[in-house]
């Protein structure tokens, strides 16, 4: 077992974001998570990265206790994560920004040279070799996304966390982030976690999902069987009698 | 291929200007300058120790503290004590201020852990509150002589010697402030710094310590205003509360490096170096009252056109034309 959930819940002030969460993420997966705007989603992965600290719960890293744990321990310990509102060190080339996972990370260096030069090799496969030298703060989204992959994946992670990286990209960006996913699995055997509402994009990388609904689990099981839930769909589009 | 020569090339081009540079300033004092000459780069070299060191916390991890001058106080204050304490012969003055620089740390061990979780404005306010409980709390213990402050034994040798010592003791000083700000520009340390600069969360998930490499931020940048203020405290030979914990000082530091462009060696020092020189030579030829406002001045212009400062404002300009050649070349 790569991560175990259990009964894990967030509150901020009156309100749940995440409700006694139960769930299990089996090592070399892809496993998905769906669920309406303000369900929980970020919340559960900001709990998970550390940024949280949940109210209620249990957290298994490969059966080590990781709620409430720094984000820089969390790190450390082999968990990455992408932001789903990017955030690039936009004042650092794509390289260095690449390099300072590489730097800190699971796999530290001890000196920027040796960083950069781990990079280089992720930099050829998120494919932003040609942006290289470019300022983080004049790439397009669809770059800043794949930077924020190429950050994580520097920190050599065991698990990642990707936090709709196919939100606002064009259909042809989609099937190119698609590939990509799907090559993080195949090329370093990293489990993946996913948010995301792109369907095709669920449909084509997980394995499993969950659906959140209120931060309480509706739905689990392969992307066919939740998406064709009733309750989720209800959950979606509302309560329709009729269809 | 003869692109890296090249910068190589350069590279060595720059270091020997700079070492010619370092060679001619500490020769100057054999062409036995007036002293005046001595004491006003004597000031441009404390300005650069300063904002350098600030730039540690400041520029680089984006912490701005407006209560750096509380440190050289404190380093001031420290060897004044001991050297009328111990009655310290005159060579020892180096190593008297060393303490200076571990008390001026060690404060900014202590304080550093609770004002390093405040950001933005909070920790600039705080820091700032810091500087002026310090001066306070100095000012009213009786051991150091309260508000009228502390007599230092002066050298006794001509005066123009005594200026030519100390203008190479914080020469020395600038220049191992520099390299030591130069290096770590391209650190491990320096690189989590900005990072954290840029964004703190990010720099946490990407698994950097961020309050134990912020907090060694810290007690870097307070070590070496500590020092200079020992050398500055037997420099004077009179220290007292007013002179040595300045509120202004704090600021012009700031503005210094902002100026020059704060994360990076050159950028503090060139803010430092040319901001010390403008002011002296507005004050001293045109006058205290116009030169404020001309420096004032000159801080909206460069705050409108080069936010970053000045090394940015070249350094992205170069990098747009770098950009446009290459774009035009097949």
């Amino acid at each position: 077992m790569m991560l175990r959930g259990e009964k894990i819940t967030k509150r901020f002030g009156g309100l749940v974001a995440v409700s006694r969460l139960d769930f299990e993420i089996r090592e070399g997966e892809v496993f998905g998570l769906i669920g309406p705007n303000g369900s929980g989603k970020t919340t559960l992965f900001n709990v998970i990265s550390g940024l949280y600290k949940p109210e209620e719960g249990t957290l298994l890293f490969r059966g080590k206790r990781i709620e409430g744990r720094k984000p820089y321990e969390v790190s450390k310990m082999g968990i990455g994560r992408t932001f789903q509102i990017v955030k690039p060190l936009l004042n650092m080339t794509v390289l260095e920004n690449i390099a300072i996972g590489a730097l800190y990370g699971r796999e530290g260096v001890r000196d920027m040279a040796s960083a950069l030069k781990k990079s280089e090799e992720i930099l050829y496969f998120t494919g932003l070799e040609k942006r290289k030298d470019v300022l983080a703060e004049n790439l397009r989204l669809a770059d800043r996304k794949r930077l924020e992959i190429a950050r994580a994946l520097a920190t050599r992670p065991e698990i990642l966390l990707l936090d709709e990286v196919f939100a606002g990209l064009n259909e042809a960006e989609i099937d190119e982030a698609i590939r990509l996913v799907k090559g993080i699995q195949q090329n370093y055997g990293t489990t993946l976690f996913i948010i995301e509402h792109v369907l095709k994009a669920i449909m084509k990388t997980c394995g499993r999902a969950m659906v959140i609904h209120f931060g309480e689990k509706i739905a689990e099981g392969t992307p066919e069987e939740v998406t064709q839930n009733p309750v989720v769909i209800e959950a979606y589009l509302g309560n329709a009698p009729g269809i | 291929m003869t692109q890296p020569s090249q910068t190589e090339q350069k590279n060595r081009t720059y270091f020997y200007l700079a070492a010619g540079v370092v060679v001619l300033l500490s020769l100057f004092p054999l062409l036995s300058p007036a002293p005046y000459f001595l004491s006003m780069l004597y000031m441009v070299f404390l300005y650069v120790v300063l904002a350098e060191s600030w730039n540690i916390i400041g520029g680089f991890t984006g912490y701005l503290s407006f209560g750096h001058v509380a440190f050289f106080g404190l380093g001031a204050y420290t060897t004044a004590f001991l050297m009328n304490k111990l009655a310290l012969s005159p060579v020892a003055t180096i190593l008297s201020s060393i303490p200076g620089g571990l008390v001026a740390a060690s404060v900014a061990l202590v304080i550093g852990y609770p004002c390093l979780r405040l950001r933005g404005p909070y920790f600039a306010v705080v820091t700032m509150c810091f500087a002026f409980v310090v001066h306070m709390v100095v000012q009213n213990i009786d051991l150091f002589g309260g508000v009228e402050g502390l007599w230092l034994a002066a050298m006794q040798k001509p005066i123009h010697v005594i200026r030519a010592i100390f203008y190479e003791l914080m020469l020395t000083l600038m220049i191992l402030v520099i390299l030591f700000v130069r290096w770590m520009e391209g650190s491990k340390l320096g690189k989590g710094l900005i990072t954290i600069r840029e964004d703190e969360e990010v720099a946490q998930t990407l698994g950097i310590h961020t309050p134990r490499v912020k907090i060694l931020a810290f007690v870097l940048s307070a070590f070496f205003p500590g020092v200079a203020g020992g050398l500055h405290a037997y420099y004077l030979t009179y220290i007292s509360p007013e002179n040595v914990f300045d509120v202004m000082v704090s600021i012009l530091i700031v503005l210094m490096t902002l100026f020059g462009g704060g994360g990076s060696w050159l950028g503090a020092l060139i803010g430092a170096v040319s901001l010390s020189l403008v002011n002296e030579f507005l004050t001293t030829f045109v006058g205290a009252e116009i030169a404020r406002i001309i420096y004032g001045m000159l801080f909206i212009v460069v705050i409108i056109f080069m936010p970053n400062g000045i090394m940015e404002f070249f350094r992205r300009r170069r990098r747009d034309r770098l950009a446009a050649g290459e774009g035009s070349e097949p």
